[in-house]
């Protein structure tokens, strides 16, 4: 009972950060916090799965990603159906200045939703929810050098959705 | 000059690199504008990834989120006067204790006789707990629910941290009541003993150091702020 106290303490205090990484893999917040909430659920079912002494964020974040994985065909088509063009239109108007961070999460979030599934993941954990290389390779079950030239590729191709400018 | 690969750029700017090919990363960069350009755009997007998705770590967790955790939690910690459990609260941090506060809302009745009331989403001190914060000094305890420190927070609305038989809190004073910032279970071994209120309990310690501005009042600036009503 007490490590199962801990367990749940623990899952609640990642709350806020799974959700972040929901949002990063997800195409509205809507879907994030339904993300979040198949996360926890399952988190929950398969509290026995999780060995005391690792890292319980790493697990809970692969069981998000996992879940993700599972819809992905879905979004596909969903994604397949709707024309890109208007939104890298609107994504690319001012970036910069003095926006507000939360409508400017929105843009970022539409950003994400263009790349393909493999590069938003690596993006979201390595640039958004600060994970390591080695982290993140574990996490997803491919090689570091993997994980590396996904992320070359996602950052680069985020950069030229988004536009950032030298805020110098 | 070399040039490094993407991989090793990137590499370098996430930190991966050991420190000799970093330097040697760094020194190509150094001597190179498009690539010094290249590492500040991306940094800033970082930064950018950062501000935009940190707004989802500040902003609440959605009540149903919280309530997929809550079954257990509503014995363990949550209830004012729940029999002591083990220190599942040596877990806490502040973030989940916070989580924990809006948690509380949909798990506690709103009975009148309970020492907690919820009232648009906020939980407010009621009954014995409202009246040992309203009265009680730290000098002069008196009843099961003991005061350790008063002080203002940021806001510089005053707020006392308080201990129970079984829990241990903080509430600061909203729309002139008692809101509740913390709850805490009262660690096993340690419910006879609950004198020590205020900083003996590391996670209420914590969550004190996360809310005060400036000192905790002395005896007798928390007494003429009783006088005042707590203003």
């Amino acid at each position: 009972m007490g490590s199962s106290g801990a367990f749940k303490t623990g899952l609640v205090a990642l709350l806020p950060r799974l959700r972040r990484f929901a949002h990063g893999l997800s195409r509205n917040p809507a879907d994030a916090d339904d993300l979040t909430q198949a996360t926890i659920e399952r988190a929950l079912r398969s509290s026995e799965q999780w060995r005391e002494g690792t890292r319980l964020d790493s697990w809970a974040y692969r069981i998000m990603r996992n879940l993700w994985i599972d819809t992905a065909r879905a979004r596909l088509r969903r994604a397949e159906r709707e024309a890109p063009a208007e939104d890298a239109e609107q994504i690319g108007v001012d970036p910069t200045g003095a926006m507000e961070a939360s409508v400017d999460l929105a843009k970022m979030m539409s950003a994400m939703d263009r790349l393909p599934d493999e590069q938003r993941e690596v993006v979201a954990l390595i640039l958004i929810e600060g994970f390591g290389y080695r982290e993140a390779a574990e996490m997803l079950d491919v090689p570091m050098g993997t994980v590396a030239s996904r992320l070359v590729r996602g950052r680069t191709a985020l950069l030229e959705l988004v536009g950032v400018e030298r805020a110098d | 000059m070399n040039v490094p690969t993407d991989e090793k750029f990137f590499a370098w700017l996430d930190g991966e690199l050991d420190d000799v090919e970093a330097a040697r990363v760094e020194a190509e960069v150094a001597a190179d504008a498009k690539l010094g350009e290249l590492a500040a755009q991306h940094r800033a997007l970082q930064a950018r990834l950062q501000t935009a998705f940190g707004t989802v770590l500040d902003a609440p967790v959605p009540a149903p989120l919280t309530a997929a955790t809550d079954d257990q939690r509503r014995g363990e910690v949550l209830q004012f006067r729940a029999k002591p459990h083990g220190p599942v609260w040596k877990m806490l941090p502040l973030a989940a204790m916070l989580a924990v506060g809006i948690l509380v809302g949909s798990l506690i009745p709103d009975r009148a006789t309970g020492p907690i009331q919820v009232q648009a989403g906020e939980l407010y001190a009621a009954a014995a707990l409202n009246d040992a914060l309203d009265m009680q000094l730290a000098s002069a305890p008196s009843g099961d629910i003991r005061i350790g420190l008063t002080f203002r927070d940021r806001t510089g609305a005053i707020c006392r941290s308080f201990t129970g038989p079984s829990s241990s809190g903080l509430a600061c004073r909203h729309d002139g009541r008692w809101a509740l910032r913390g709850l805490l279970g009262v660690p096993e071994g340690q419910a006879d003993d609950y004198r020590m209120a205020g900083g003996e309990n590391p996670a209420l310690s914590n969550l004190v150091d996360s809310t005060i501005a400036g000192e905790p009042f002395d005896a007798a600036r928390e007494r003429a702020a009783r006088d005042s009503g707590w203003r």
